[in-house]
């Protein structure tokens, strides 16, 4: 008889087991879903929620870039060349080309900590497709760009002041040895 | 039908061509439109219903885009896959691997003469009517095999066999419990079948005594094994053996199957429906188009909740091992469905023309589980957290 | 199996097919192949064929300096990326004899927690698909993509972190991240017990489970399986407790064992089970730390150009899959002289031929499943 117990448990079992499992999942066809409808059905794009930490797609605001190369030395994986001309006469130091490959970079974020200025920084893009291999590295250099010199005692020039107060903002989300409770304040 | 065509005759249309000939051309033709008008879309909506189905018990949206909520979703992907390359690899079986899909197609197709739409709707009332459903539906097995083994791969071989060992062992506890509901009905007609119902839930079949009560659960179990649907999808099952007897296809082959398949989900239903939940039977509402479009509502949405259903089932359960799936057809539905057979035997000669004490008590029992089923439901949505958004996307 | 035991003319002549699961297939858990001897169901030998997401990381490590080289670590396991950066990072910072602040320490247990749950829901889940049943796989998913998102939050990525630092972390815990932390758990411990009512409970899986493949402690001991593996068959041994590191003594929780639940000690069944209930333990140590995390900087002061002096060391880490191992070795420059990442996915390779034999080909895909084994884990 223990045979048989054992058969009418098996059966109760899985009768039951599958009944609580039904339930489950018909409780789930009437609750909302947790997806969203992305690209074109949301409310606002995607880009605007994202924190300011998130590490999209690299830019470069060359305004500020002091041409200390610290980012090209210090990417693991070498996805930033920088190009850097002298002309002699004016002893001007320019940019010659700035050129970042997309699909190398590895979205660490050392070469937006190394920056002293913050202009080199993970922007929120995270669309990043295109149509050729070529495509993806970016050129940021469209005309000959002069280094930037930072002033002692803040900028003065409006334009630029703004700049610099979004580099360091930037620069704020990185923990650092005298900081305390709480990098940052978003 | 045939009191239609009759009525054809006599006004005088096709005078000149012996009677025989016109009815064969009369079911061809009625065989054609609705396998057009009626299975081709519903398969397809059918498939469009499980994607959307599986997607909100998962959290998620399923197909929205292609028409008003995806629902030419179906459409899309027929055409895309008409306009795929059509490979047949090498080494596969020149006439068989492009024939199979058609054999599965045919054993499917040709169940659709069988089942009626309505009181009069029935493409041919053949008094063997469930017979050659259940013999119909067995060529499936021929057309697996075929597909499993052209495929010249061993991933499809290993998946045919299984499938035709699974096919062949359920058709035991389907065809048991279907005799259940001869045994009671005393004919194999699918309109006689039906007739012998009412339109109210305690006349149906399905609470006509513990017997057949049973025996409907043993029918749905072991028809959902016949179709390949999990628990029991072990033929095609994705995460075992790629997609087992499918591999090789593609394109619109590939498509043929699934067709089949989701098709046979509404075949299902429908039989279901003719057995146990009696058929097209409404209340008496008088006059012959009303009646005929209300009967025909009552049919195809007591059919559909059971494509609901399977659907339903495959998104909750795991899938069964091949030798636990014998297990299970062997040692618990086989003799299950002996059990009901006999039993309901013995009940016909104890009450001859059934007990009207039982059909309400059994009635009670299937409103009780409803009722604790949903109970359980509540529960559930009760104490479900609403979805957690750290961020403010809506 | 008829092979050579009859005659020919007696037996009706059969062979053993030679198929091979993956490198393409849906649940090989990356790109892994098994070269599998069976009669059509039951396998009589199943042999491991890595080697297919060989991106030879360690080579890398002497290429790289020691700052560089941490998000390259992230790959080596996607998916328990912080125990990879911690792992790399404590080992530089014992040959540099750099002290990680307080703070730094309470962040990194966070972090690793939290991924710790997020590859424990994928594990699960991904078991669940392989037997058959789809929804849990969604479920998991959906929490852990609320996990993402706090790791959006914390460290600014999604999959490969490069949040622990050496000499702490990378970014800082925000005060409104620890609130959202909090609300996460709180949603997510009723949800576990949703997750086992849907399938841990169904017979059906269980059934499918129990008793197969099971994995004495002698030969877990002997093929040198960690973490929930080894657990499941018996034996506690866990980093966190008996080799601790970290702030890991202060903060109480259990360690689970498998006992042998639904079947013999050390089956799938139970190599689940434990990974269910270090979810819930996970979530426990998950509250203490964010309760006792103390103000200070989070990271002490590196040099840019790291270089530690000459010298070797091993350190351990207890990683979702098993204790995780980094024995480096420095000669003085800012470059590794060598790196050695040892995981748990790469011995329990081992196990599969042994436990592989006389199961059908279905037990294997649930086998491996159980092992939860990781192919960058495996091939690095």
């Amino acid at each position: 008889m223990n045979g048989f117990g054992s058969y009418i448990k098996n059966i109760f079992e899985t009768v039951t087991t599958i009944f609580e499992g039904l339930a489950i999942t018909l409780s789930h066809l009437v609750r909302r879903p947790m997806t969203i409808q992305y690209p074109d059905r949301l409310a606002k794009p995607v880009q605007e929620t994202l924190p300011l930490r998130y590490r999209g797609i690299l830019e470069v605001d060359l305004d500020i870039c002091t041409g200390c190369l610290a980012c090209e030395r210090v990417c693991p994986i070498s996805c930033i060349t920088i190009g850097i001309d002298m002309n002699k006469e004016t002893k001007q130091r320019t940019f010659g080309h700035f050129d970042i490959d997309i699909c190398k970079c590895m979205y660490c974020g050392l070469c937006a900590e190394a920056c002293p200025t913050g202009s080199i920084r993970h922007s929120q893009e995270f669309e990043g497709a295109s149509y050729s291999p070529s495509g993806l590295v970016r050129h940021f250099v469209t005309k000959p760009v002069s280094l930037y010199k930072p002033k002692k005692g803040g900028e003065t020039d409006p334009t630029m002041a703004k700049k610099v107060e979004i580099g360091q903002k930037y620069l704020d989300e990185f923990a650092t040895p005298e900081g305390t409770a709480g990098a940052g304040e978003s | 039908m045939k009191q239609f065509v009759d009525s054809l005759i006599q006004q005088g249309y096709f005078s000149g061509v012996p009677t025989q000939i016109v009815y064969a051309i009369a079911m061809i033709v009625a065989a054609l439109v609705v396998l057009s008008v009626f299975v081709a879309p519903l398969a397809g909506v059918t498939s469009w219903l499980e994607r959307r189905v599986w997607a909100r018990m998962q959290s998620r949206v399923g197909p929205n885009r292609v028409g008003p909520q995806g629902v030419l979703q179906w459409l899309a992907d027929g055409i895309k896959n008409l306009l795929k390359e059509d490979l047949i690899p090498s080494a596969a079986d020149k006439l068989l691997f492009p024939l199979a899909p058609y054999i599965v197609f045919i054993g499917f197709l040709c169940t659709f003469v069988v089942i009626p739409f309505g009181g009069h709707l029935i493409v041919a009332d053949l008094n063997i009517g469930i017979l050659y459903l259940l013999a119909v539906t067995s060529i499936v097995v021929v057309g697996i095999l075929m597909a499993g083994w052209s495929s010249n791969n061993k991933w499809s071989l290993l998946g045919g066999m299984r499938s035709a060992a699974q096919i062949v062992s359920y058709e035991i506890p389907a065809g048991l419990a279907v005799l259940t509901i001869i045994f009671v009905a005393g004919t194999m007609s699918t309109q006689g079948i039906i007739k012998n119902q009412g339109w109210a839930p305690w006349d149906w079949y399905l609470f006509y005594n513990p017997f057949t009560f049973i025996a409907f659960f043993l029918y749905f179990t072991a028809a959902l094994a016949e179709g390949n649907r999990t628990p029991f999808d072990i033929p095609e099952a994705e995460s075992e053996l790629v997609a087992g007897y499918v591999t090789e296809y593609s394109g619109m082959r590939f498509l043929f199957f699934f067709f089949a398949e989701w098709g046979n989900l509404y075949v299902i239903g429908a039989v279901a429906t003719v057995l146990f939940l009696g058929g097209w039977q409404v209340p008496a509402v008088g006059g012959g188009f009303i009646e005929g479009a209300l009967q025909f509502m009552v049919f195809f949405v007591k059919a559909y909740l059971w494509v609901f259903v399977a659907m339903w089932v495959r998104a909750t359960l795991p899938r069964v091992r091949v030798d636990q799936l014998m297990a299970l057809c062997w040692k618990y539905m086989v003799p299950l469905s002996f059990l009901c057979v006999i039993g309901t035997a013995a009940w016909m000669v104890v009450f001859p023309h059934g007990s009207r004490w039982a059909s309400f008590a059994m009635f009670g029992l299937g409103v009780l589980i409803l009722v604790l089923f949903v109970r359980r439901l509540q529960y559930q949505i009760r104490n479900a957290k609403p979805e957690l958004y750290l961020r403010p996307y809506i | 199996m008829s092979e050579a035991v009859y005659p020919e003319s007696e037996v009706f002549h059969t062979e053993d097919m030679t198929i091979s699961v993956g490198p393409q297939h849906p649940s090989t858990h990356g790109v892994l192949r098994f070269v599998v001897r069976t009669d059509g169901e039951v396998i009589s030998e199943a042999l491991p064929d890595v080697g297919y997401l060989h991106r030879s990381i360690e080579k890398i490590g002497e290429k790289c300096t020691y700052h560089g080289y941490v998000p390259y670590t992230d790959r080596a396991d996607y998916l328990a990326a912080m125990f990879a950066n911690q792992g790399f990072c404590m080992a530089a910072e014992k040959l540099g004899a750099t002290e990680v602040t307080r703070r730094g320490e309470f962040c990194r247990v966070i972090a690793c927690e939290l991924n710790r749950i997020a590859s424990h829901l994928i594990s699960v889940g991904t078991f669940g698909q392989d037997i058959g049943a789809i929804t849990p796989f969604l479920h998991a998913l959906r929490e852990r993509e609320t996990i993402n998102d706090l790791m959006e939050e914390i460290c600014g990525a999604r999959l490969t972190y490069n949040y622990i630092r050496i000499g702490g972390v990378g970014y800082d815990i925000t005060p409104q991240t620890c609130d959202k932390i909090l609300v996460f758990l709180d949603h997510f411990d009723p949800i576990i017990d949703e997750y086992n009512r849907l399938l841990s409970y169904n017979k059906i899986y269980i059934e499918r489970l129990a008793n197969v493949a099971a994995i004495t402690k002698e030969d877990a001991l002997q093929y040198n399986l960690v973490g929930p593996n080894l657990r499941a068959s018996g034996v506690k041994w866990d980093i966190r407790r008996d080799i601790p590191y970290s702030v890991y003594p202060e903060l109480e929780f259990e360690v689970p064992v498998g006992h042998g639940e639904k079947g013999t000690l050390g089956d799938c069944y139970d190599r689940y089970w434990v990974r269910i209930q270090e979810l819930q333990e996970s979530s426990k140590i998950l509250r203490q730390c964010l309760k006792m995390m103390p103000k200070g900087p989070a990271i002490s002061k590196v040099p840019r150009k790291f270089k530690p002096p000459a010298g070797e060391v091993y350190v351990r880490v207890e990683a979702p899959r098993g204790d995780m191992g980094y024995y480096v070795v420095s000669d003085g420059t800012e470059y590794a002289y060598r790196v050695r990442i040892r995981t748990g996915s790469f011995t329990a390779m081992a196990i599969i031929d042994k436990l592989s034999r006389g199961i059908m080909v279905a037990d294997l895909i649930a086998l491996i499943a159980s092992l939860d084994v990781d192919a960058p884990e495996i091939d690095r």
